[in-house]
Order: structure tokens, then C-alpha cells, then sequence
């Protein structure tokens, strides 16, 4: 199965679907297909949540109602406004007001629900759709009960209402648009700050990304998907009731999206092709077909775990170079252009730490630990497995609060309260466990670290606006200049997990500075790099610190240490232990001692 | 753009097998029915489809109508109302049903009347279900021709004869509702308080209860303190059962049980045992207790032929005159939808294995073809549900041919 | 006075069952960091097979008991292996939808195996009521605290003092570490999952007199026991306990002093809050994430 042949296919298919209604005269092939364009609708807006983004729903049938119900009673109880039933406005004023309405619905689920990971969020979006079922069922005045909503005005244009076929081209339409709507988002910095969210959070915020916000903001979105699929269910159907919106109807969806192949393009729409039209060609297997249905489902799971779509996409990417995408060569502009201009603060420390403790349980990791750092210096963090650093890092960055003492920025006390607040106020750290983005591509993942000085809102990349074209140049200069620095460049479209483990380590660097760091925390970076990468790693801190920025690097590589550092600060079971120059502090009785554990053993220097 | 073209080489080769034409009209009738072959409440769609395939062998076996045979044709709808319109469409277009049984789901039929009336125009009988916008619905208000019909329980009906019994038959004022929150007792609740008020009482207790509750002591402690009489339910088995277990538990006095017809099915029985001893339920018909001869030769070819004992007679019986109505109509009018729907209103008497009446069964006006004088009342009576008579006396039962036991109104117990 | 007493009697009563179904989430998750969604199946073939061998073929239940738990834990293992562990290691969140997908089939499968009807499972102790003053229970209500409270001091014993039961918590800690101490965590895993799928077939031979038995009695008290370690913390046994039982009154007296339709609403609400306010359950310890 080759491109070309599919390409041709689906042209065909594409003729055919638009040719539907001329020459099918029953409504019941029609209707089937309506209903698939409208559980694609819903789909497509999970698949952007948990396809692209990494989280998860089990309540969008719920949304779905809200969009239902929100639509069909808005437009019943504006028919009696004489100007609104002539136009049929009544119908399309209804139908934003209930897709708006599953926005808000998704908002007030998402603000508690997307602090939580895994099986929390799984629970809480099933509670919601729980819930929001019984509410349905229960609020008998509002809904109609377990009887439902019947004589849903159908659409109208003034006093034309919408036929099968108008319908037929109608959700034909919306669904092509929401699909467009997708896809722009997918290939826009939108999308790929979501795909850097899916492949580690933690990444992510650290060079800046506000995590809990983009993820509510595509979840409302998904929402507000499901609103307009279930919109436009009311008007088609005529008759809603809570039996529409059930736990199991969620799961459909997220069946569908699943099955479909979640994160790409065309999956959702697969699943939910497949799993509205397979059951009625079983209809005659009676008893056995939710069996056999169900067999299917597992075997396609389990064989394709990555969706029809996803299996096919693999296949065809197998038989295709890498296109190569455009760039112009990396400009040669002064990466002084990176840093700001420092000289006016050279002296005065850019961050500080006063005092700093902080206690897991009955483990005390830091006590009464002081640091500054200053722009244009390297300041090593040394000492024994245990001591401490990590966690110091992890305070410095904002990843922890400390139990006792303050950290400061410019002179100013400070609260950090999260990794991208940290990002936001010019800190930003790599990991001591390299954390990319997955088979995010090297540029892509620069790109991301770019999201601080970011112009274009995901109104613009659903839109594909001027704005959003001229973020994504911005952004590629930006990435390319950096790989360009970490000497990269030639790997640029390659996927990142691909790549070397020493090229991951100057990826996940090129990737922090594109955040614009004013301190660079590194978290053993030479650590499983042999010696020729140590050396190229060596010139590359020397280069950051002479563009300005105040960068501490906790290490155990003491060569490497000797040679790049301009202060060296020594901790031992939390505390600071020796504070000083280089040379001084290799020579100090205590630091042996902790690294060694015996005077004996005093002749023993570092090489 | 791989992708969009993926897709809908997809799509394209789904759509070329649906759009298969199917295979050439036969020359055989086809009456339809959609309605729940699985899931939770699919007893009901296989005893429907049992009733309407033992009157189409009973006619076919007499040379049809009008000398072409007569077929049923079945779809699963899940109990899902978009699935039952997505079916009777499926059936109208592609299978050329010229008449329908309906769905079991009052959702369900809620959905496809519009598309009865106002587009395919084709005649459905509905049985086994409650609601009244199904008959009564917007057609029949403006005049239009109405295409849809029921036979059995229904919704107002139900709660008029039930209330009535109680009150009128039974001297009992001070009734405590018990009612499911879901529709079908929601409809109930409504029916069963509007009743009451055109009587001048008030229900003394009001309480609902959940699916899948086990529990009922709340319910059943208020109505004690309220000193009702008898607690009136509507409901289906499983809540009952708790219900049942509850007031057991909560021990004498035990008030008395009255519900609809949710639970006048031998499966209840099956699940509570003695303690459904004593309960009374409304119901269309029986096949305990002694039966006149024609509804005693279907109950023993039913047995011969299924081989087993009725899930709820009332809708196999329901179904079965269903489709001998429409052979009635076929008969005289024809077989094109309006004609039979025409016809349908124009059977002067009937009888048939569930219903028997000397009058027209329906008329322009009346699509219910039963009314309160053909509803019964039945007491659960040793795992047999026995017609409650009345006489001087009051209310009794009769176990057997020729034994009459009295009923005491204020504790359903034998005398 | 006598009104609230006998319903948080009741409710005591009726949360034993949800603590009893909702200790079978915990266990799963302690295990393998998974939510078997389909626990609520589970409940049912319990429920099922125990009508079959009790009610069908008139064995004791005592004997009836320990086959149903084998036999269920066994059909975990095999399901764990088959349908979760495969997209586990794919890293995939297909695992959602195989412990759904199989739950499904296992409803059609007892549909057509048993029928749809409910079925009736005679109380093991006897039906008599037991009468204390006012207030009334069934000895089979009796029975189910009696073995939740049993079973709750059991996992107890058995997580703590017991070396299986250490290295149970030590994989549920830290599967690759207590690899290294020589503990087969793949296969603890599975046999957590296994012993949950048991527990919960446990469950449902506990609770088949006083709820009837059919096909779906496992969705709801499924959904609804998914409350108590949301309340209490997915992995904190002892706490489940406690909140399966307040959580079992709280419904009875809202049942009582409200209607019923509110009740479910208001889990779903509390269940919100404490997800929001609690991720880790009032009686859990909070968890950091070591970078």
C-alpha cells in the first residue's frame, strides 16, 4: 500500500462521500453518516486532549450533553422571540450558546481535575460524567427527566429548514472544519508545546510552559468540541435524553479516538467511522455481536496499539525519506544577541540563597545552606552522593519550596512557586535524568524552549493566523542559531530520541537556553559523556559564561570541574562544607575527608 | 494531507458497502420491530418477538393475507433512542416494513413518532410502553392522521385504575407513593398524584428511590411514621426486591404492596420468592389461575414450542394481537401503510389472546386499545398471579377452579 | 431518634460492601499503579458463580467460598497477563479501555451464560431477622461487616507483618528496586491484580443475598465504590475502611433526610473536592515526585 495508491483512493472517496446525496435516495444511509460526522466532531476535540496533549477523559459524553441540552433548550425557549423563529436565528444562537456552554462546563472540570495525573484525572472525569448524567435524569423541571427533550427545532435558513441533505452537507462541513481547526493546531507551537506537555510536564515547565494552563485551555477547547457535536445532535435528532450521555458513551469516544490512532490527524475520525457503522453490518449477528465487537476492539488494541491510523502512518513514514525540511543556514549573528546586556550588574549576584532548609520526613536534605551567583561566573556544586544538591537545584528552580530561609533574584526576596515560574524570572536547569520530548525532533524541542517570549495565542494557531506564521519563524531562528551553538545543526530533524546520548544532553542545554536564561542551573551534565563530548561540553559553558549568564553546575567530573569553574561550593549531608576557589577547595582537608572518608588517604588528590 | 486521504479511502469503501442494494423485494409482508434484544431489559424484546412470530406462523398457516405470506423483521436498538430511529429508518428504506410493533423504550417511541407521522407515515402498534406523548402527540392535536397505537398498560390509564382500585374497591385513603426515579416512575408519580387530587386526597408519603438501591429503610420508616395504608410503587424487579426485603426486615405491621405492572411478571417471583406473597399489581392479563379456552390453546403451543415458561405474557400477548390487528386491517384495506392505518381504526370487536372487547378497538379518537374496564388487578398467590375479583364480600382471588379465598383489604392476606 | 439510629445502622451495614468492593481498587493500584475499571464485573461473576455453586449445585458455602476466590483470582491472572500487561509495556493508555473492553465482554458472556433475569442467593446465615429493640438487620448484613472488618484486619496483617506482604509494598513502591533485591515484580504485579479480581468476587459472594444477582449489579456498586478510595487514598487500606462505612451512612441519612436523587450527586461532588483539595485521600500520605 503505497502513497500514491492511497492518495488515489481517497480521492475517490472523497468524491464518493461528497456525492452521497445525489444519487442515495433514503434517509438511513444519510442519517448513519451524519451521525459519524458528528461523533468525529466530538472525537476530534478528545483526540487534541488526549492524543496530542497526554491527558485523559472519561466524561466527554457529558460535555456533549451540556452542549445537547444547553442548545435545545436555549432554542426552544428563544422561539417564542417572533424575529428569532422567523430567521431560525433561534436555532444557530442556540447552538453557540450550548457549545459555549460545554466550554464553561469544561473549565470549571478542568481547573481541579487537571492538577491531578493518571488515574486521579481518570476518576475525576468520571465522577463529572457521573454526575452529570444523574443531574440530567433528576432535574426533571429543567430536562424533561429520563423523558427528554423532544421537538428540538430542526436548523432553518428563514423559513427553509434543513433536509436530510442540508444536514448531510451541514455536518459534512463542521466536521471538515473541526478536522482543519486540528490540524492547524497540530502543526502549529501550540501543538507542540501540548506534544512537549504529553512527553514530560516537568521538561516542559521548566523552560517555562505554564503547565495547568495550557492544559485547561485544551481542555476547554475539547470541550467546546463536544459541545458543538452535541449541538448538533439536538437538532438533528429532535429528541434528546440522558440515555445518549452515559458512562459507556464516553468510553465510545475515547474508543474511538484509541482505536482510530490517537494523535494523528485522522484517527479519530477512523474510530469514529468504524464504531457506528460496524454495528449495524453485524446487526445480524443478534446475540453475538457485542461479543464479536468487542473481540475486535481488543485485537486491534493489542495488535495496533497506536491506532489504525497510527499503524498505517508507521508504515508509510517506513517507506519514505525524511523530508527535508527548508532552513537557511544558521545566520552567523552574535550570540552575544542571546544574553542581555549584563555589564551594568555584573557584580551584584543575580540569584541568591540565604539560608535554605529543607526536610523530607525525617531526612534533613539541606540545612542552613547560602549561595550566590553572579552573571558571567560558573558556580560548582560538589559533594558526595546524598548531599543535598539536587534537591538545592531543585529549590533554586522553584521545584521545591524550602522549609527555612529565602531564595532571591536581583536583590529581591522571592517565592518560587513552580518551575516556570522560576523560567519566567531568568532561571532554568537541566536534569540530572535527561528529560526530552520524545520523537519530538531536535529543532522541535528547541522550539518549544522558546515558549517565554511567545506572541501567538492558540486562537491563532487554530486560525493559522499572520501571527501565528511569524511566531514560528521567530521561534525557528531562535532554534536554529542554538543547535547551531551546541553544535547540533546537522541533527536538526532528527527525533530527539534518536539522537546520541551525549548529543541528548547538549540538546536538552540548546533547549534550556532558548528560554533566555539569566542562570543556568546544570545538573551533572557531564555525566555519561565520554571524554571528547566532556571537552566539547567543557567549551560550550565557557562560551555561556562569557555571553553573561550566572550558571552553577553540580557535577562529578572533577576535571571538569577544575576547568570551567569560578567558584566552588562543597556540600556534605546538607550542609555547606567548603566555599571557595577551585584549587583551594581541592585541597581542603574537609572535602577529602567527606569524598574519601579518612585522613589517611591525604596524599590522594584529584588528577 | 496523507491523512485525509487515508481516511476517507476508509469511509469510501464503508460507504460502498452500505449503499449495496438490497436483495429484491420479496413478495412477502414485512412487519417490523425494534427494540432491546440485549442488554439488561431484552427479556421483553424476545418475548415481544416471540408473541408477533407465533401470530405470523398462526396466519401464514392459513394461507396469509390476501395470499402473500407475512414476515417479521427484527433490529436490535439497544434500548438506545438514537439506535430505534436509526432502525426504523433502516427498516422503512431498506427493508419496506409496511407496519410496525413498537419499541420497548417510551424514549425510544418518544423519538420516532415524529418520524412516524410526520414523514414515513406508517402504523405501529405500540405495546409495553407508558408513555402518553406517545399517543397523544402532536399529530393527534393538530388533527393530522395519527400513526401510532397501543395496546396494554399505559401510563394515565394505569394510575386511574390503580388509584381507583385502592380507594374505591379497596376503602383505602391513605396511600404512600414509592416511586423510580427514572422515567417510567417519574411518569407514574405524576399519574398516580394527579389521580389522587381529582379523588380530593393527597398522597401521605412521597419518596423515591434510585437504580440499583438496596437499601429502602428511609423510604419505608417515613412511611410508617406517616401511617400509610398501603405503599403504591412504581418500579421494576430488582428495587422491589429491596423494597420487599426492607419492610421484612423493618417487621409487622407490614404495609401492603401495590405497584404497576413494572414487576407483574413471573421473573419477580423468581427473584423475591415468598416475599412477594401478598403483593398486588395491575396487569392486562394473566396465565394463571383458570383462562378462558382460545388464551389456554396459545399458552400451550407456546410451551410446546419454546419449551419454556413466559418471561411477561403481557407483551407477548400484546405483540401476538398486534399483528393479528394489523392482518385484520391488511385484510380489508390493502397493503399500503395509510390504508392499513385507516383500517386499523375501523375494527368494529376483536378477540384475541390478550384482549377481548365487543367494541371498536380503536376509533379516530381512542388509540388505546385497552381502557380501565379491561385492566385487572392480580395478587401474587403462591408464586401464581391470580385475577382479583370482587364481590359482596369484597376482593378475592381463586386459587383454583371452584375455590374462592377472600382478600383482607387492609393486609392483602388470604382469609 | 430511633429514625437516624436504624438508618446509620443500615448505612454501617451497606458501606461494609462498598469498603469491601473499593479494597479491591486499592490493591490494584498499590500493585501495579493501574485502576481496573472493571472491578464492578468482578463483583458480578462473583456474584454469579456463587449462585451457581450455592444456589445450583448445593455446595456449602463454605466450600463455595474459597473456589469462587481461587477461581477468580486465577481468571485475573490470566486477564492481567492478556489484556492490561501488554499495554502497559507499550506505554500505551490503551489499558483503560482492555479492563473496560473485557468487563463488557464478561456482562454479555454472564448474560448468556446465566440469563438476564435477577437471581436469588438464600441469606448463608439464614433469612430470620435479627431484632435488637428497635432496631432490625439481617444476619447476612451482620455477616458482611463481620468479614469486611476480617478481611481489612487480614490485608493488615498481612502488609505488615508478613514478609510476602513486605514485598508486596516494596514492588508497589518501587518495582525496579525490589528487582534488584531479587523480588519478581512482574509477577507480584500480576498477582496483586489476580488477588484484586479475587477480592472483588469475594465481594460479590458476600453481597449476593442482600442485593439480587443479574448481569449489571456489578456497574453501579462499581461506579459507587469507586468513591471510598478517592475519600480515603488509593492506597490506604485501613483509611478505606473507615470511609466505606461513613460513606455508606452519609447515603442512608441523606436518603433519609433529603431524597435520593440527591445522594449520588453529592458523592460525585465530595469526590471532586477532595480530588481537588486531597489528591491523596484524607487518610493518605502525600507523594513527591523526586526530579
Amino acid at each position: 500500500m503505497s502513497a500514491p495508491i492511497l492518495r488515489a483512493l481517497a480521492l475517490i472517496g472523497l468524491a464518493v462521500l461528497l456525492a452521497v446525496p445525489l444519487f442515495v435516495a433514503g434517509a438511513y444511509f444519510k442519517f448513519l453518516l451524519i451521525l459519524v460526522f458528528i461523533y468525529s466532531i466530538v472525537a476530534i476535540g478528545l483526540n487534541i486532549l488526549v492524543g496530542y496533549a497526554g491527558q485523559f477523559s472519561l466524561g466527554h459524553a457529558a460535555l456533549m450533553a451540556v452542549g445537547a441540552y444547553g442548545s435545545a433548550l436555549i432554542s426552544i425557549s428563544l422561539e417564542s422571540i417572533p424575529v428569532l423563529a422567523a430567521t431560525g436565528a433561534n436555532v444557530w444562537i442556540g447552538m453557540v450558546a450550548g457549545s459555549l456552554a460545554a466550554g464553561i462546563a469544561g473549565t470549571a472540570l478542568a481547573f481541579p481535575a487537571l492538577r491531578l495525573k493518571g488515574p486521579y484525572l481518570a476518576m475525576v472525569t468520571v465522577a463529572f460524567g457521573w454526575m452529570t448524567w444523574k443531574v440530567l435524569l433528576n432535574w426533571t423541571s429543567l430536562t424533561g427527566g429520563d423523558l427528554g427533550v423532544a421537538s428540538i427545532p430542526s436548523m432553518r435558513i428563514g423559513s427553509k429548514t434543513f433536509d436530510i441533505d442540508a444536514y448531510y452537507y451541514f455536518a459534512g462541513g463542521a466536521v471538515a472544519g473541526a478536522f482543519l481547526l486540528q490540524r492547524n493546531l497540530a502543526r502549529s507551537d501550540f501543538g507542540r508545546k501540548l506534544r512537549a506537555i504529553k512527553h514530560s510536564e516537568i521538561a516542559a515547565a521548566s523552560v517555562g510552559v505554564d503547565v495547568h494552563r495550557e492544559k485547561v485551555v485544551v481542555f476547554v477547547l475539547s470541550a467546546v468540541f463536544a459541545g458543538a457535536g452535541g449541538a448538533l445532535f439536538a437538532h438533528i435528532e429532535n429528541f434528546i435524553n440522558p440515555d445518549d450521555f452515559q458512562f459507556y458513551d464516553s468510553v465510545f469516544f475515547l474508543l474511538a479516538v484509541l482505536f482510530g490512532g490517537a494523535g494523528t490527524l485522522i484517527g479519530p475520525l477512523i474510530g469514529a467511522a468504524f464504531l457506528t457503522i460496524a454495528p449495524e453490518i453485524l446487526q445480524d449477528a443478534e446475540h453475538y455481536r457485542l461479543i464479536i465487537f468487542g473481540v475486535i476492539i481488543l485485537a486491534t488494541l493489542y495488535a495496533l496499539p497506536n491506532g489504525v491510523a497510527g499503524a498505517l502512518l508507521a508504515r508509510l513514514r517506513r517507506e519514505q525519506e525524511p523530508r527535508p525540511s527548508p532552513r537557511r543556514a544558521a545566520s552567523g549573528a552574535p550570540s552575544g544577541s542571546r544574553a542581555p546586556a549584563l555589564a551594568a550588574v555584573a557584580q551584584r549576584p543575580i540569584l541568591t540563597a540565604s539560608g535554605l532548609a529543607k526536610a523530607f520526613g525525617g531526612v534533613r536534605a539541606l540545612a542552613d545552606v547560602s549561595l550566590a551567583l553572579e552573571a558571567g561566573k560558573v558556580h560548582a556544586l560538589i559533594g558526595p552522593n546524598g548531599a543535598g544538591k539536587t534537591t538545592l537545584v531543585n529549590i533554586l528552580s522553584g521545584y521545591y519550596r524550602p522549609d527555612d530561609g529565602h531564595v532571591a533574584i536581583d536583590g529581591r526576596r522571592i517565592d518560587l512557586h513552580s518551575l516556570h515560574n522560576a523560567a519566567q524570572l531568568g532561571v532554568v536547569r537541566t536534569f540530572q535524568n535527561i528529560r526530552l520530548f520524545g520523537d519530538m525532533t531536535a529543532r522541535e524541542h528547541v522550539m518549544v524552549g522558546a515558549e517565554l517570549g511567545a506572541r501567538a495565542s492558540m486562537l491563532d494557531a487554530l486560525f493559522n493566523t499572520p501571527r501565528r506564521r511569524r511566531e514560528q519563524a521567530r521561534r525557528e531562528a531562535i532554534a536554529d542559531e542554538l543547535l547551531a551553538l551546541v553544535g547540533l545543526a546537522a541533527h536538526a530533524d532528527l527525533a530527539g530520541s534518536t539522537l546520541a546520548y551525549g548529543h541528548r544532553r547538549l540538546l536538552e542545554i540548546a533547549r534550556a537556553l532558548a528560554a533566555s536564561p539569566r542562570a543556568l542551573l546544570m545538573d551533572e551534565p557531564a555525566a555519561g559523556l565520554v571524554a571528547g563530548e566532556i571537552e566539547a561540553l567543557s567549551t560550550l559553558i565557557l562560551q555561556l559564561r562569557e555571553q553573561g549568564l550566572a550558571i552553577v553546575l553540580v557535577e562529578h567530573h572533577m576535571d571538569l570541574v577544575m576547568q570551567v569553574s569560578d567558584v566552588v561550593t562543597v556540600l556534605d549531608y546538607g550542609q555547606v562544607i567548603a566555599h571557595g576557589e577551585p584549587a583551594a577547595v581541592q585541597r581542603d582537608p574537609a572535602v577529602i575527608e567527606a569524598y574519601l572518608g579518612g585522613a589517611d588517604l591525604r596524599s590522594f588528590t584529584f588528577a | 494531507m496523507r491523512c485525509i486521504l487515508i481516511g476517507f479511502a476508509t469511509i469510501a469503501a464503508a460507504a460502498a458497502a452500505m449503499t449495496a442494494v438490497p436483495a429484491a423485494a420479496q413478495d412477502t409482508v414485512k412487519i417490523g420491530f425494534a427494540g432491546p434484544m440485549t442488554g439488561p431489559v431484552s427479556a421483553f424484546g424476545h418475548e415481544i418477538e416471540r408473541g408477533m412470530d407465533m401470530a405470523v406462523e398462526a396466519i401464514n398457516a392459513k394461507g396469509g393475507v390476501r395470499g402473500r405470506k407475512l414476515e417479521v423483521v427484527i433490529r436490535d436498538d439497544e434500548f438506545d433512542p438514537v439506535k430505534t430511529v436509526t432502525a426504523y429508518r433502516e427498516l422503512i428504506e431498506r427493508q419496506n416494513v409496511v407496519a410496525f410493533v413498537g419499541s420497548a423504550n417510551s424514549a425510544s417511541m418518544l423519538a420516532v413518532t415524529p418520524l412516524l407521522n410526520d414523514q414515513y407515515k406508517v402504523p405501529t402498534i405500540c405495546v409495553h410502553t407508558d408513555a402518553t406523548a406517545i399517543i397523544h402527540n402532536q399529530a393527534e392535536a393538530s388533527g393530522r392522521d395519527n400513526y401510532l397505537f397501543r395496546l396494554g398498560m399505559f401510563g394515565s390509564g394505569q394510575a386511574d385504575f390503580l388509584v381507583d382500585s385502592m380507594v374505591k374497591k379497596f376503602g383505602l385513603t391513605k396511600i404512600g407513593l414509592l416511586t423510580w426515579s427514572a422515567g417510567y416512575g417519574q411518569i407514574g408519580r405524576k399519574e398516580l398524584t394527579r389521580r389522587l387530587a381529582e379523588l380530593g386526597l393527597k398522597p401521605v408519603a412521597d419518596e423515591t428511590f434510585e437504580t440499583g438501591d438496596t437499601d429502602m429503610t428511609a423510604q419505608l420508616l417515613k412511611m410508617k411514621d406517616a401511617g400509610a395504608q398501603v405503599i403504591m410503587h412504581y418500579g421494576t424487579i430488582k428495587e422491589a426486591v429491596a423494597i420487599f426485603q426492607t419492610r421484612q426486615k423493618l417487621g409487622d405491621p407490614m404495609i401492603p404492596f401495590v405497584s404497576s405492572w413494572g414487576i407483574a411478571v413471573p421473573a419477580l417471583w423468581k427473584a423475591a420468592g415468598d416475599l412477594a406473597e401478598g403483593t398486588i399489581d395491575s396487569n392486562v392479563v394473566t396465565t394463571d389461575g383458570p383462562q378462558p379456552p382460545e388464551r389456554q390453546a396459545i399458552v400451550e403451543a407456546y410451551h410446546k414450542k419454546y419449551n419454556r415458561e413466559f418471561d411477561d405474557p403481557a407483551s407477548f400477548f400484546d405483540a401476538y394481537d398486534a399483528v393479528m390487528l394489523f392482518a385484520i386491517a391488511m385484510d380489508k384495506a390493502g397493503f399500503e401503510p395509510p390504508a392499513i392505518r385507516a383500517a386499523l381504526e375501523q375494527i368494529p370487536s376483536y378477540r384475541g389472546a390478550g384482549l377481548v372487547v365487543d367494541h371498536p378497538v380503536f376509533t379516530k379518537e381512542r388509540h388505546e386499545g385497552y381502557s380501565l374496564e379491561d385492566m385487572l388487578l392480580g395478587r401474587w398467590t403462591n408464586g401464581k398471579f391470580l385475577r382479583v375479583g370482587y364481590d359482596a364480600e369484597g376482593p378475592f382471588v381463586t386459587p383454583s377452579e371452584g375455590i374462592k379465598r377472600h382478600v383482607d383489604p387492609t393486609t392483602f392476606g388470604l382469609k | 431518634m430511633v429514625f437516624a439510629l436504624q438508618i446509620i445502622l443500615n448505612g454501617v451495614a451497606t458501606g461494609a460492601i462498598y469498603a469491601l468492593v473499593a479494597v479491591g481498587y486499592s490493591l490494584t493500584f498499590t500493585g501495579m499503579r493501574v485502576l481496573n475499571f472493571g472491578l464492578g464485573m468482578w463483583v458480578m461473576l462473583g456474584g454469579m458463580l456463587t449462585y451457581t455453586l450455592y444456589v445450583l449445585w448445593g455446595l456449602n458455602i463454605a466450600l463455595a467460598a474459597p473456589i469462587v476466590i481461587v477461581a477468580l483470582t486465577g481468571l485475573g491472572v490470566i486477564c492481567e497477563r492478556l489484556t492490561v500487561r501488554p499495554f502497559l509495556k507499550a506505554g500505551s493508555e490503551a489499558w483503560v479501555m482492555a479492563t473496560l473492553a473485557v468487563g463488557l465482554l464478561f456482562i454479555d458472556l454472564a448474560e448468556l451464560i446465566w440469563g438476564r433475569d435477577p437471581l436469588r442467593v438464600p441469606g448463608y446465615l439464614g433469612q430470620a431477622v435479627v431484632r435488637f429493640g428497635a432496631f432490625a438487620l439481617y444476619p447476612q448484613q451482620i455477616l458482611i461487616v463481620a468479614c469486611t472488618i476480617a478481611v481489612f484486619f487480614g490485608l493488615d496483617f498481612f502488609y505488615y507483618r508478613t514478609l510476602p506482604g513486605r514485598a508486596f509494598r516494596a514492588v508497589a513502591h518501587d518495582p525496579e528496586v525490589a528487582e534488584l533485591m531479587g523480588i519478581d515484580a512482574r509477577r507480584f504485579a500480576a498477582l496483586s491484580y489476580g488477588a484484586a479480581c479475587g477480592l472483588g468476587g469475594f465481594a460479590g459472594l458476600m453481597v449476593a443475598p442482600v442485593t439480587l444477582v443479574d448481569p449489571q449489579m456489578g456497574t453501579t456498586l462499581g461506579l459507587k465504590a469507586f468513591v471510598v478510595p478517592i475519600l480515603a487514598g488509593l492506597a490506604a487500606p485501613r483509611g478505606i475502611l473507615v470511609c466505606g462505612l461513613a460513606y455508606g451512612v452519609l447515603e442512608g441519612l441523606v436518603s433519609g433526610y433529603l431524597f435520593s436523587g440527591v445522594r449520588d450527586i453529592l458523592a460525585c461532588v465530595l469526590m471532586i473536592l477532595i480530588l481537588y483539595f486531597r489528591p491523596e485521600g484524607l487518610f493518605g500520605a502525600p507523594s513527591v515526585e523526586r526530579i
